[in-house]
C-alpha cells in the first residue's frame, strides 16, 4: 500500500478544506472522549485503592468539618495487631460540596508525612517545612491552578500558609492538596480544634486482613466518647464522592456519543469523497485496479482522517491535562484529571477503529461499483 | 491470433426494452495489427471494446486474448489479467487530477511487480515515446488536450500490454492534434509491433489503421475486406470477420 501513498496523500489534500474540517471534527471527538475518559480514570484510580489503608472516620458524618474524633484514638488503634502506622489528620476545605475548585489542607504530624506518602519534594525543603510551624507543603496541581510559588503566603478562609515546598506525587489526586503541621491546622482561628482530628489514616502490615481491623476498630469505639466509621481508603473515597459517581458514569455515555458522533462524520466524509470519484475509481479499476485495492484505498483515507484527528486530539487532550492541573474534588476528595499513557492508547486505537468502521462501508461501495457506468458519469 | 472473439452478444434491459448492441459478432484479430472500430452512435463499438479490455461481460460468446479465456475468469482475476495485459486510452484522456504526468504513467506498474528504478526506466521510455519527457512534472491542469492525451497513451503503453484498446482517442480534440494523436498511435503500431484497437467515429481518423471495421446494427462489417473482395468481385457474408 505504501507504493500508492502519493496517490492517497494527494487525493485527501485536493479536497483540503473538507479533509481539514472533517480532522478538526474528529480531533474535538476526541479530545471530549479522552477528557471524560481522564475523569473515569481519576475515579477508578481513587475508588481502588489497596486495602492496606484505612481511614477511620466520625459515624454518621460526611463532610470533613463535622467529623471530629479524639485525637488520643491513635494511641489505642496503634496497638491492635496488624496496624502498622496510625495518622491523625485534621482536614480543612474551603468546599464540602462539588467544586472544580477545590482547596483541601491535611493537616498532619510532620515527621509522619514522608513514612505515609510518596511525595518527591521538586522545590523548597523538608527541613523548611518542619521548622515553621505556619509552613506548607502545596501539591503542584494547586500550585500550578493558583499559581503558588515557593515563600507565597496564602489564605483561604482563616488558614494561613507560607509555602514551604511544592511536591509532586505517584499519586496524581495527591498533587491537589496542601500538607500543613496538624496543630497548626487545629489551632486555625475560630476553628477549637486542638485535641481532636477529623479522621486517623491506618496503614496495615501485610499480615492484616481490612475488614477484621475495621470491625476492631469500629467495636473498641461503639462505647467511646465518639463513635468511628472505619473503611479502606478506597471504599471511603468512593463513598465521599458518592454524588459525583452517577454524573461521571453518565459523561461516560458521553465519550461513547463522540466516538458514535465521529464515526458518522468520518463515514460521511469518505462516501462524499467517494460519489465525487465514482469515474476516477472506474478509471483506476479499467488500468487493472483489483476491487480489493480500490476497498483498502478508500479505508486508508478513512483511517488517515480519522487518526489525523485521533493524534491531533489525543495530543490536546493529553497536554491540556497536563498543563491545567484540573480536579474537581467533593468532602475534601478529589478526582484529578490526569493524562496517561493507557488513555493515550485508548484515544489512538479507538481512531484507527473508528476510521476502519467508518470506511468499511464507503470502501465496499467503491469497489463494487460498476465499471461502466462510472465511466459514464461526467 | 491474439484476439478471437466468437458469437458474441450483449444485450440489457432498459426500463422495458432489451437492447443488444452486440449480436453473434466473431472477430479474430492478429498480434501487431492496427484495427479500427467505426459505426454510427448506439452500434456498440465501445461495448465491443470494453468485452475485449474485460471491463465488461458479454451477455454469450466468448472471447479469448492471448489464449486466455476472458469472459469465465473471476472480477479479481480479471483485473489481474487487464494490469498486465491490456492498455486503455479514454476520449477524455481521463487522467488522475491530483498526480503529475509522471505519477499518472506510473500508476499501472504499481500494479506489477517492477521495482522502482524499473517503473522509473519504464515511465521514462513512455513519455518519451509521446515526447512528454520534459513535461513529467506537469500536473494535468498544467496540460493542453493534446498533451494530457499524450500522458493518457504514455499510461496505456507503460506496461508493455499485449493489446491496446483506444476508445475514441481524438473525439475530444482539434483536427491539428487528432493528426499528431493518430500519427502517434500509428508509429507505436509500427515501431513497437503493438497491438491497436481503435474506436472512432471519424473516417478519416479510422483510415491511419491497418484494417477497418464497421459495426452497423449489432453486426461487424469488415471494409478492409470487402475492399478487397470487391476489387476481386468475390462477394462474402459478414458474420465472421
Amino acid at each position: 500500500m505504501f507504493k500508492f501513498a502519493p496517490y492517497l496523500l494527494k487525493t485527501l489534500w485536493r479536497h483540503r478544506g473538507r479533509t481539514m474540517l472533517t480532522v478538526s471534527g474528529s480531533a474535538v471527538a476526541l479530545f471530549v472522549f479522552c477528557f471524560v475518559g481522564s475523569v473515569q480514570e481519576g475515579m477508578d484510580r481513587l475508588t481502588s485503592q489497596s486495602d492496606s489503608t484505612l481511614i477511620v472516620f466520625q459515624a454518621n458524618k460526611f463532610c470533613p468539618a463535622t467529623s471530629h474524633l479524639p485525637q488520643d484514638y491513635d494511641q489505642i488503634i496503634g496497638k491492635m495487631p496488624g496496624v502498622q502506622e496510625v495518622v491523625p489528620i485534621q482536614v480543612f476545605t474551603n468546599n464540602c460540596r462539588a467544586s472544580l475548585d477545590v482547596v483541601v489542607f491535611y493537616g498532619v504530624p510532620a515527621e509522619k508525612i514522608q513514612k505515609i506518602r510518596d511525595f518527591d519534594l521538586i522545590e523548597g525543603s523538608w527541613d523548611e517545612f518542619e521548622s515553621n510551624q505556619d509552613a506548607g507543603i502545596v501539591g503542584e496541581s494547586v500550585a500550578r491552578r493558583r499559581n503558588l510559588k515557593l515563600g507565597t503566603k496564602f489564605s483561604v478562609g482563616e488558614v494561613k500558609v507560607t509555602v514551604a515546598g511544592i511536591f509532586n506525587s505517584s499519586d496524581r489526586s495527591e498533587e491537589d492538596y496542601v500538607y500543613t503541621h496538624l496543630d497548626f491546622l487545629q489551632r486555625t482561628p475560630g476553628m477549637n480544634l486542638v485535641g481532636t482530628v477529623t479522621q486517623h489514616e491506618v496503614v496495615l502490615d501485610d499480615s492484616a486482613d481490612a475488614v477484621k481491623t475495621s470491625s476492631l476498630i469500629d467495636d473498641e469505639f461503639r462505647a467511646g466518647p465518639v463513635e468511628t466509621d472505619t473503611r479502606t481508603k478506597g471504599v471511603f473515597q468512593a463513598s465521599s464522592l458518592a454524588d459525583l459517581v452517577e454524573l461521571i458514569e453518565l459523561s461516560h455515555y458521553l465519550g461513547y456519543a463522540c466516538i458514535g458522533l465521529m464515526t458518522m462524520l468520518i463515514s460521511t466524509t469518505t462516501f462524499m469523497a467517494v460519489q465525487d470519484r465514482i469515474k476516477e475509481h472506474s478509471v483506476l479499476q479499467t488500468l487493472g485496479f483489483s476491487d480489493s485495492i480500490v476497498f483498502a484505498l478508500v479505508l486508508a483515507e478513512s483511517v488517515l482522517i480519522s487518526v489525523g484527528g485521533g493524534v491531533v486530539g489525543t495530543g490536546v487532550a493529553m497536554l491540556t491535562l497536563a498543563g491545567s492541573g484540573l480536579s474537581v474534588g467533593a468532602e475534601a476528595v478529589t478526582i484529578a484529571f490526569s493524562p496517561s499513557v493507557g488513555l493515550a492508547l485508548t484515544g489512538l486505537v479507538g481512531s484507527l477503529a473508528v476510521g476502519i468502521a467508518a470506511g468499511v462501508l464507503p470502501a465496499v461501495a467503491a469497489a463494487r461499483a460498476d465499471i461502466i457506468n462510472g465511466l459514464r458519469q461526467a | 491470433m491474439l484476439i478471437e472473439i466468437r458469437n458474441l452478444t450483449k444485450s440489457f434491459q432498459k426500463g422495458d426494452e432489451t437492447i443488444t448492441p452486440l449480436r453473434d459478432v466473431s472477430l479474430d484479430i492478429d498480434e501487431g495489427e492496427f484495427v479500427s472500430l467505426m459505426g454510427p452512435s448506439g452500434t456498440g463499438k465501445s461495448t465491443l471494446l470494453n468485452q475485449i479490455a474485460g471491463i465488461d461481460k458479454p451477455t454469450s460468446g466468448t472471447i479469448a486474448v492471448n489464449e486466455t479465456e476472458i469472459t469465465t475468469i473471476s472480477r479479481s482475476r480479471l483485473a489481474k489479467w487487464r494490469a498486465a495485459n491490456v492498455g486503455y486510452i479514454f476520449q477524455t484522456h481521463n487522467l488522475i487530477p491530483v498526480l503529475t504526468a509522471y505519477e499518472n504513467v506510473e500508476l499501472p506498474l504499481l500494479l506489477l511487480p517492477f521495482n522502482r528504478a524499473e517503473r522509473q526506466r519504464r515511465v521514462q521510455i513512455a513519455l518519451e515515446a509521446v515526447e512528454l519527457l520534459d513535461r513529467a512534472n506537469h500536473y494535468p491542469r498544467q496540460l493542453s488536450g493534446g498533451q494530457e492525451q499524450r500522458v493518457g497513451i504514455a499510461r496505456a503503453i507503460v506496461t508493455d500490454p499485449k493489446v491496446v484498446v483506444a476508445d475514441e482517442p481524438t473525439g475530444d480534440l482539434d483536427s491539428a492534434t487528432s493528426s499528431h494523436i493518430l500519427d502517434l498511435l500509428k508509429r507505436l503500431n509500427s515501431e513497437l509491433g503493438t497491438t491497436l484497437l481503435m474506436v472512432t467515429h471519424d473516417a478519416d481518423a479510422a483510415a491511419t489503421a491497418g484494417r477497418q471495421l464497421r459495426l452497423d446494427d449489432g453486426r461487424l462489417i469488415d471494409e478492409s475486406r470487402q475492399k478487397d473482395e470487391l476489387s476481386l468481385a468475390v462477394p462474402e457474408g459478414n458474420a465472421h470477420v
